[in-house]
């Protein structure tokens, strides 16, 4: 069990996390190119972008405090609370920050175990709630996907396992084998991240900003859109 | 042999053969000149289908039917670009038996994509703020090169733009200059020492009028209540008698038409000399105007655009336009049309001036940006054949929300909103009348 654990934690983690780099850098990478390219063609076009809105809206978006109160409150704090606990307690866990200063060197402020201990059982507890609501509504069911019943799952499973790692006398396993199933799932998400729809981490700043930009066309699209499929002169 | 597939709407006959190639060849066009691309890059990943869009739908709402989610109408497009426009999806189906675009499929795309009123209320909703409003307006103008779009759409289209009479109603010039005259007679009747008059073809004049081309013959009132404003401020304005129609339904159901329709508009301002584009009582117009001259007409040919109702509220807190206080003494309310209002364009401005004439203003919930939309919008209020539909689901809502206020004037500034309002009024009985912002101020207005 030991050797698989330093597996898991060592190559594994390595090639997982570089895998989840890569993709997110893919995403982001495109991402940025169209918003560029686009940024450009409006301003080829003396097209003002409405950039204070644009901010304004992203910001009301990342921190939707005020829009969960008015928008089905306890669906939406349950989501909020969830990505509280699932963003804050892997980055600043005293026991990761550990394990990157002993791999590369670098460390920052981490928060209190029992800060994590809390912050873990709320992750858990509103994945799940998540999970029930999704597979306990009509409408939810009809347009859910295999990822949108299997994620919430998954990213509750590292959280379940690193607790019971750090509990060894609620843990019903060895410590070993909690820590292989914490980093063994915790790789998955990674690997997972670019190509499901967890990708939102990278493409959520900037959806206000291209939904602006979907909008916008050029004097002669119309034009060669036609000239494109072979219709001028067609009548409407 | 193919059966010729039928909607809730009627389509004229199109192409039946190839209909899948002709469909992504058509979307492929579209995305090598739009911004369509990128988007669709992102929403295909953000998705999560929350299913919290169910909360905004007016149409899902009153449906409950999954396949008004706005969410899973969507998907209906993002999966043909999954599978035809990445990379991923073109691997993905050489491995597995995956989704294939058939006649079937698209099909169920156009009887799916004429149910949203592209009201845009999913896009505040959505977790991630995805506009699903622009994935049915997209989606709409795919089918549309393909063939497929309520004839209402195309005979109106096709009359503004190919027809002897240029505006979407057939409306000849000299039925619309008899009818203005005939307006100027019941005003003088009204106000007998002004001389309101409807100018036209005034060349140099600053504004020129483009009102929904309906109202010239089924909006008397709000007509009237327009010029006199006009009058009473005086403002330079004119109608321009080759082009007098601001309905742009290429908003609804072609990119390729909103450009050309802007353009011929654009035109008769350019032969008038006029300065502003001053667009009637009508949302859709409003927001095709201003958004069609960013898009379409090059930088050094655009001129300002302007809704009435911005210039009679300038013209209110000038001091120019002269109302008296507490005229209107029934119960109004006031609704947002959906593309004047889902940004903030026009949101205070015709509140401020009903709180002044009215005695008893109310306010409908939700108001404002997150107002409901009438039930006809996206261009849903000129098919006919879906009225059912519009009444006992589109406008469910909407008839709710009215009953609620209890008001009798319901103000709803916009020709569609207004054909939809009347409608509703009558198929669910409610003891109210619809009127345009200006059919009260003329009740209202002093010289």
């Amino acid at each position: 069990m030991e050797q698989w654990l330093e597996w898991a934690r060592g190559p594994f983690f390595r090639a997982s996390f570089a895998i989840m780099i890569l993709g997110l850098l893919r995403v982001l990478a495109f991402n940025a190119f169209s918003m560029a390219r686009l940024i450009i063609k409006s301003r080829k076009n003396k097209r003002e972008i409405p950039w204070s809105t644009v901010v304004s809206e992203t910001l009301k978006w990342m921190f939707p405090v005020q829009r969960g109160f008015n928008q089905r409150p306890v669906f939406s704090f349950t989501s909020i609370l969830f990505h509280a606990g699932i963003i804050i307690t892997p980055i600043f866990l005293g026991a990761h920050i550990v394990l990157w200063d002993r791999g590369l060197g670098i460390s920052w402020p981490s928060i209190s175990q029992a800060a994590a201990d809390y912050l873990t059982i709320l992750a858990v507890v509103t994945g799940m709630a998540l999970f029930i609501f999704r597979v306990s509504s009509r409408s939810s069911r009809a347009i859910s996907r295999f990822q949108d019943y299997f994620l919430p799952l998954l990213i509750i499973v590292p959280f379940i396992t690193g607790y019971l790692a750090m509990h060894p006398s609620i843990n019903p396993v060895s410590w070993h084998a909690a820590m292989f199933i914490h980093v063994m799932s915790g790789n998955l998400i990674l690997v997972l991240l670019p190509f499901t729809k967890m990708s939102h981490v990278a493409l959520f700043p900037t959806t206000q900003l291209v939904s602006e930009l979907g909008w916008y066309l050029e004097p002669d699209s119309g034009e060669n859109v036609m000239k494109e499929l072979g219709k001028e002169g067609e009548s409407i | 042999m193919e059966s010729k597939p039928s909607y809730s709407y009627h389509a004229e006959p199109f192409e039946l053969a190839e209909r899948p190639r002709r469909f992504l060849e058509a979307f492929s066009a579209i995305l090598k000149h739009s911004n369509y691309g990128p988007v669709l890059d992102s929403y295909i990943r953000l998705s999560t289908k929350c299913a919290r869009c169910t909360a905004s739908c007016p149409v899902y709402e009153a449906s409950s039917d999954p396949r008004d989610v706005p969410c899973m109408r969507s998907e209906l497009l993002f999966r043909v670009y999954r599978r035809y426009f990445t990379i991923a999806g073109q691997l993905r189906a050489r491995l597995f038996d995956d989704f294939t675009l058939t006649d079937e499929y698209i099909d169920h795309m156009a009887e799916e994509m004429w149910r949203c009123t592209a009201c845009k209320r999913c896009k505040s909703f959505c977790p991630m703020g995805i506009d699903h409003g622009m994935i049915t307006h997209l989606s709409r103008w795919i089918l549309s090169e393909i063939g497929i779009t309520p004839k209402a759409m195309v005979v109106s289209v096709r009359e503004q733009l190919e027809g002897k009479t240029k505006n979407t109603s057939a409306i000849p010039m000299v039925a619309m200059k008899d009818s203005c005259e005939f307006l100027e007679e019941e005003l003088e009747e009204m106000f007998p020492d002004q001389k309101i008059k409807f100018p036209m073809d005034v060349e140099g004049a600053e504004y020129v009028f483009f009102p929904a081309v309906s109202d010239y013959l089924m909006e008397a009132d709000t007509l009237m209540g327009n010029a006199a404003m006009l009058h009473a401020t005086g403002t330079s304005w004119t109608i321009g008698t080759q082009n007098f129609d601001g309905i742009d339904y290429g908003l609804f159901c072609s990119d390729r038409m909103w450009d050309r329709i802007i353009k011929a508009q654009v035109e008769e301002i350019k032969r008038l000399k006029g300065k502003v584009m001053l667009i009637g009582e009508c949302g859709h117009a409003s927001r095709s105007a201003k958004e069609g001259m960013q898009n379409f007409i090059p930088p050094e040919d655009r001129v300002p655009v302007v809704n009435i109702m911005e210039l009679a509220y300038e013209h209110f807190k000038s001091g120019r336009l002269k109302l008296k206080k507490g005229v209107i003494k029934k119960k109004t309310t006031y609704h947002d049309p959906c593309n004047i209002a889902r940004k903030g364009w026009i949101i205070e401005q015709p509140r401020e001036i009903l709180r002044h004439i009215c005695e008893d203003f109310v306010e409908m919930t939700p108001r404002g940006k997150d107002n409901y939309c009438c039930g006809g919008g996206g261009g849903t209020v000129s098919i006919d054949e879906i009225h059912e539909f519009r009444m006992l689901i589109g406008g469910k809502t909407k008839a709710e929300q009215i009953k609620r206020t209890g008001a009798y004037y319901i103000v709803a500034p916009c020709a569609n909103c207004k054909k939809q309002t009347e409608e509703i009024i009558k198929a669910h009985k409610i003891d109210a009348q619809k009127v345009g912002l200006h059919d009260l101020l003329l009740k209202a207005i002093e010289f």
